[in-house]
């Protein structure tokens, strides 16, 4: 009972307002599953789960430094990586006039997975979705006329995390910047990749053993630098709700304090170079409120582990707006979106931000819409005044309240982590990638059903198409450019040397000994990165993933408005023709190892009635055409989020006639850019699906299709 | 029966035949080919020679359309066998689709082709069991690449026969077999779970036939552990395959005292990291168990090992004792035997599959049997009487 003065004529009143309905009709729970109630009172802040504090002081819910904005606003951190180090750096360059503060490199999918740009299975993916890195030779391009010592540089790269960040020390170098003097963050959050995202090269324990050497590493020798960046951000972008994103997240950067404990280090040592790394959704209170909890949360974690420095307790992070919020349909909305979204991660108290372009959702941002983004964050910066406060909602009965509630709710699942032996564990056993898909699953659902608008997509749909310039690749000009660079590279270096460092890394691999400090050298002397990862994966192996499914959450979650019925209707009428149902095989092909769509698409379709084959990751066009026509599919769902498309669809269509097997129907989802239709249409792909598509409506189009 | 059938049968010429009842030998191949329909008289005369095994509805059944093959889909199967043995993937996989479709078409087609295929017996047939999680297909993907280092081509059958779903599957194997499911000298086909137990075994054999005819000399079977699916695998292949977790009794593993009882092989798998020294205990548990059992084969006992499939370790003892197993068993001839009276069992659950299915597929519907269930529940019929209507329709279908 609330015991406010007044608080019984509110209700009364209340009720008297909503006339025949219910008070109790208006409490909204969320996916997380926290109850929101209509009104929130000073009752509210009694028996909180957390404590507020002061920012700057443990523990920290108000933010971790003492001054936050009201001193220095965030970075402006645009993550960008274009297909060239050339033309990344152009657009460092351009950035830095115009108001960034910090660089981020996207790197492209076969630097990710340890290829250089010659490897045969990387041909669809050499200059895709980031920069291509073959060695130093490439860095020294990408950093050329940016003083490294006064720029602060953050690199997303997990599997070959190694010989990437070798490369840079060791390109830092040649440039005169001395490595004590290099500030910015390596990403180097392996676990995360195990659970959602893919891009990861050895298995989980040499994986872990390669963190703890960075942090090791850059302990020692790079004071300035973030060995880590602990990331939720990819949970949430494959469909984790908040809680999830905050409490695994946490549970992975425990397991790594543990692995740097255990390499002998003392947490003091390197807890306070631990920074972290969450998205941003539309959920606009739930995100401030998730960012307070993990502040407060990662406090208590870190305690445990008895540091003297006030510093190893403070979170630090850095966010970006949410990619899946982003909706190809009425794009401009994007503009709105992100906005609201960058607005929740300065209220929670940000330490860099990075805003997405508006046509992310169909290709790779053109100046035009990154320099919107970018004005995104100046204007709030500069024209509202938030700056001038710290920690503005801090007190907010209801803001409070669900930092409170997201505390609770976020302990019970890293519990659930403990109990097993930690998150290296869990995963083995894919607890966490089960509840992110689950997640993900019901989350489809709901917006399949309309229970959950979004604008210009399931409601105010707009009536006219807009035309909306976007960017594209030459990926095979990028490629050849590539190779034949390493081509001269490989005959002016010392090969003989080269080998020499390769048996070093092999090893240091096999027994002790820190392999970030030998591939710096290794870099130095010109080998590649390819060659160095495979260096190590002679002696730990390349993980394969096994593909966990599941299924009737979809179905479970959605309402049926009809939909359901003419999809059994014409399943029926399917399988009395053809004597089975419909089969389809959904594939990804290339290094894109993002599989939230394909495995969405997978379990939504199986519990529509079809039935789905599914692809491993990283298939080649000659793989996914093979286990087609083994498998007697009738369709192939292409799922591409790599701008890849355009080089393995053809390969698979050839692959397919090649097997004499014309008559199986592909057709590709995911973020593909409106000018590439006609292109696929071409090819013969019998129909694409962009992002937003109603899983309901796409069944009976594929159906009526086959 | 038709008198096509009956002759084969009985191994009677047409010529013996035509004479017996009095008519000429081309008239008689025109009876069999359905061209002319005989007369009374001889119709009597061909049900009398044939102690009534032939009668008027055998040749009136001729007539009716989509009973028969034409010149041209038959053509086309004959094609499709002749790709077939060259290994043509397309034609394999559109095979084994006739074969599971329930199109009437379909099963036609698929009768036509089994009836071409030779049945061979120099192939070796693995079944393979355990719970989920117990790591099946990363055993399979391990030991079958070692079979195609060795020179053998290899196929995966994916079955899931316990399942009462009847929505879509999804089918998630090859991602668990990925050097397998690459490999140019492996097929691997998951099958959708189609409800019925024994049609998915009739499904499952005679697929197994048509990869035999295709040129692979491995053939997995791999299905869930859980209750008679198990033994319906066992009738279907030469060796059976349990796979284990480390520590646990079997109770605890949800596999069922019988299966363990007839297994020739138990893999303790997973025997890899801090697993390694419980999956020790764990087979020396089971040794110690398997003692008691009493053996399902006469010739060769039963063994317990251990194995790592991530790490690839034990895969060769594995490998020994499957090939000891062949070949002992080849040479005492209890291969062969074996195999006959699979034939034999396989017979006899295709006969019980297809009654059962003509009495929940078509008997139910009848209007007589509706008519006869309502005065059963009335008490205006006895039992006894009403079963004997019912069964004397079905021996005259």
């Amino acid at each position: 009972m609330n015991k406010i003065k007044g608080y019984n004529n509110w209700k009364e009143l209340a009720s008297k307002e909503l006339k025949d309905k219910s008070l109790n009709d208006h409490y909204w729970e969320t996916p997380e599953g926290i109850k929101v109630k209509p009104l929130y009172t000073e009752e509210d802040l009694k028996n909180l789960n957390h404590q507020i504090g002061l920012p700057g002081l443990p523990p920290f819910t108000r933010g971790p430094r003492a001054t936050m904005y009201t001193n220095r606003p965030w970075t402006i951190r645009q993550y960008a990586g274009f297909s060239t180090a050339e033309e990344s750096n152009r657009f460092y360059k351009e950035g830095l006039k115009n108001g960034v503060m910090g660089l981020s490199v996207a790197f492209d999918l076969a630097t990710h997975r340890g290829y250089d740009s010659d490897h045969p299975r990387v041909v669809a993916d050499v200059g895709n979705a980031g920069v291509a890195i073959d060695s130093i030779e490439d860095m020294n391009l990408l950093f050329d006329g940016i003083p490294l010592d006064q720029m602060s540089v953050s690199m997303t790269m997990n599997g070959a995390v190694i010989p990437v960040l070798a490369s840079f020390i060791a390109s830092g170098e040649e440039q005169g910047c001395p490595r004590e003097k290099l500030t910015g963050t390596i990403q180097n959050d392996i676990l995360k990749e195990f659970m959602v995202r893919n891009t990861f090269i050895f298995p989980p324990k040499p994986s872990m053993r390669i963190v703890a050497d960075i942090i090791e590493y850059t302990s020692k020798h790079m004071p300035r630098f973030n060995s880590i960046s602990i990331s939720g951000y990819h949970m949430q972008e494959a469909g984790a709700n908040q809680v999830q994103e905050l409490a695994y997240t946490l549970a992975d950067g425990k397991e790594y304090i543990k692995s740097a404990l255990e390499r002998g280090l003392n947490i003091d040592e390197f807890a306070p170079r631990l920074s972290f790394f969450w998205s941003i959704g539309m959920n606009f209170f739930m995100e401030i409120a998730k960012m307070r909890a993990s502040r407060y949360m990662w406090a208590e974690i870190v305690k445990e582990f008895k540091p003297k420095n006030n510093k190893s307790l403070a979170l630090r992070t850095h966010c970006q707006t949410s990619g899946v919020s982003l909706m190809e349909q009425d794009a401009y909305n994007n503009i709105v979106r992100t906005t609201i979204e960058a607005m929740a991660a300065i209220m929670g108290g940000t330490q860099s931000l990075h805003t997405n372009s508006f046509d992310e959702a169909l290709a790779l941002p053109t100046n035009f819409s990154a320099r919107i983004a970018r004005n995104t964050q100046l204007i709030l910066s500069e024209e509202t005044g938030i700056c001038n406060v710290i920690d503005p909602l801090a007190g907010s009965y209801y803001v409070e309240s669900l930092t409170s509630s997201i505390v609770q709710e976020s302990k019970k699942l890293i519990q659930e982590i403990d109990e097993v032996g930690g998150m290296v564990k869990a995963i083995e056993m894919g607890i966490p990638k089960m509840r992110i898909e689950e997640s993900s699953a019901k989350r489809q659902a709901r917006i399949d059903s309309n229970e959950e608008t979004i604008v210009g997509v399931n409601k105010y749909k707009p009536t006219e198409k807009q035309e909306i310039n976007i960017l594209s690749i030459d990926n095979e000009e990028v490629r050849e450019r590539q190779v034949s660079r390493l081509q001269k590279l490989k005959k002016s270096r010392d090969n003989k040397n080269v080998e020499n460092f390769i048996e070093k890394i092999k090893n240091v691999a096999g027994q002790k000994g820190n392999l970030l400090e030998v591939c710096i050298e290794a870099s130095k002397n010109r080998c590649t990165v390819g060659e160095m990862t495979s260096a190590m994966e002679s002696v730990f192996g390349r993980h394969n993933l096994s593909t966990k499914t599941i299924s009737g959450v979809y179905k479970n979650s959605v309402k049926n408005d009809g939909k359901i019925d003419v999809i059994d209707r014409e399943l029926d009428k399917f399988i009395k023709n053809k004597g089975r149902r419909p089969r389809m095989l959904v594939v990804k092909m290339g290094q894109d190892g993002h599989d939230r769509g394909a495995k969405l698409i997978a379990t939504a379709f199986s519990d529509l009635g079809f039935d789905v084959d599914i692809g491993p990751l990283f298939q080649t066009p000659e793989e996914a055409a093979k286990q087609a026509v083994e498998n007697d599919a009738h369709v192939i769902g292409v799922s591409t989020l790599a701008a890849g498309h355009k080089t393995l669809v053809p390969l698979l269509m050839e692959s397919l006639k090649n097997n004499e097997a014309n008559e199986i129907k592909v057709i590709c989802g995911g973020v593909i850019p409106p000018d590439d239709y006609p292109f696929l249409y071409k090819l013969g792909v019998a129909k694409v699906f962009g992002p937003g598509t109603n899983i309901q409506e796409a069944a009976i189009e594929i159906i009526n299709l086959l | 029966m038709k008198l096509k059938h009956y002759l084969k049968l009985f191994n009677i010429s047409k010529i013996d035949f035509s004479k017996k009842i009095g008519v000429s030998n081309v008239s008689l191949s025109r009876y069999i080919s359905g061209e002319r329909f005989p007369e009374r008289k001889v119709l009597s005369k061909i049900y009398q020679s044939t102690n009534g095994l032939v009668d008027a509805n055998d040749f009136y059944l001729e007539g009716i359309p989509n009973y028969e093959l034409n010149d041209q889909q038959k053509a086309e199967l004959n094609n499709m066998i002749n790709s077939l043995r060259k290994g043509k993937l397309k034609f394999i996989a559109k095979a084994i689709t006739l074969i599971e479709s329930s199109l009437k078409l379909h099963k036609l087609q698929a009768s036509f082709l089994l009836s071409k295929l030779k049945d061979k017996n120099d192939s070796l047939r693995i079944g393979i069991t355990g719970v989920p999680g117990v790591g099946k297909s990363t055993f399979i993907e391990t030991f079958g690449m070692t079979l195609i280092d060795l020179g053998y081509k290899v196929a995966v059958l994916a079955i899931d026969p316990s399942s009462k779903r009847s929505g879509g599957s999804i089918l998630g194997d090859k991602t668990r077999m990925m050097r397998l499911s690459v490999n140019k000298n492996a097929y691997i086909r998951p099958s959708p779970s189609q409800g019925h137990l024994g049609g998915v075994a009739k499904k499952t054999r005679d697929s197994i036939r048509c990869l035999e005819e295709a040129g692979y000399n491995i053939i997995f079977i791999e299905t869930m552990g859980v209750g008679q699916a198990e033994t319906t695998v066992y009738d279907m292949v030469d060796i059976f395959l349990v796979l284990l977790l480390p520590s646990g009794g079997d109770e605890l593993q949800g596999i069922k005292k019988g299966i363990i009882e007839i297994a020739d092989l138990i893999i303790i798998n997973k025997a890899d990291g801090s697993l390694k020294s419980t999956a020790e205990i764990t087979m020396s548990e089971y040794k110690n168990a398997q003692t008691m059992i009493s053996k399902s084969r006469k010739d060769i006992l039963p063994q317990v090992f251990q194995c790592s499939s991530t790490e690839n370790t034990g895969i060769n003892k594995i490998l020994s004792f499957v090939k000891k197993f062949e070949e002992t068993r080849k040479k005492s001839g209890s291969f062969y035997q074996t195999r006959s009276e699979q034939q034999i069992k396989a017979l006899w659950s295709d006969i019980t599959l297809e009654t059962q299915e003509f009495i929940e597929n078509d008997l139910r519907s009848k209007e007589f049997v509706k008519k006869i269930i309502k005065d059963v529940e009335k008490n205006k019929f006895d039992v006894n009487n009403a079963s004997k209507i019912i069964l004397d329709y079905i021996v005259k279908k």
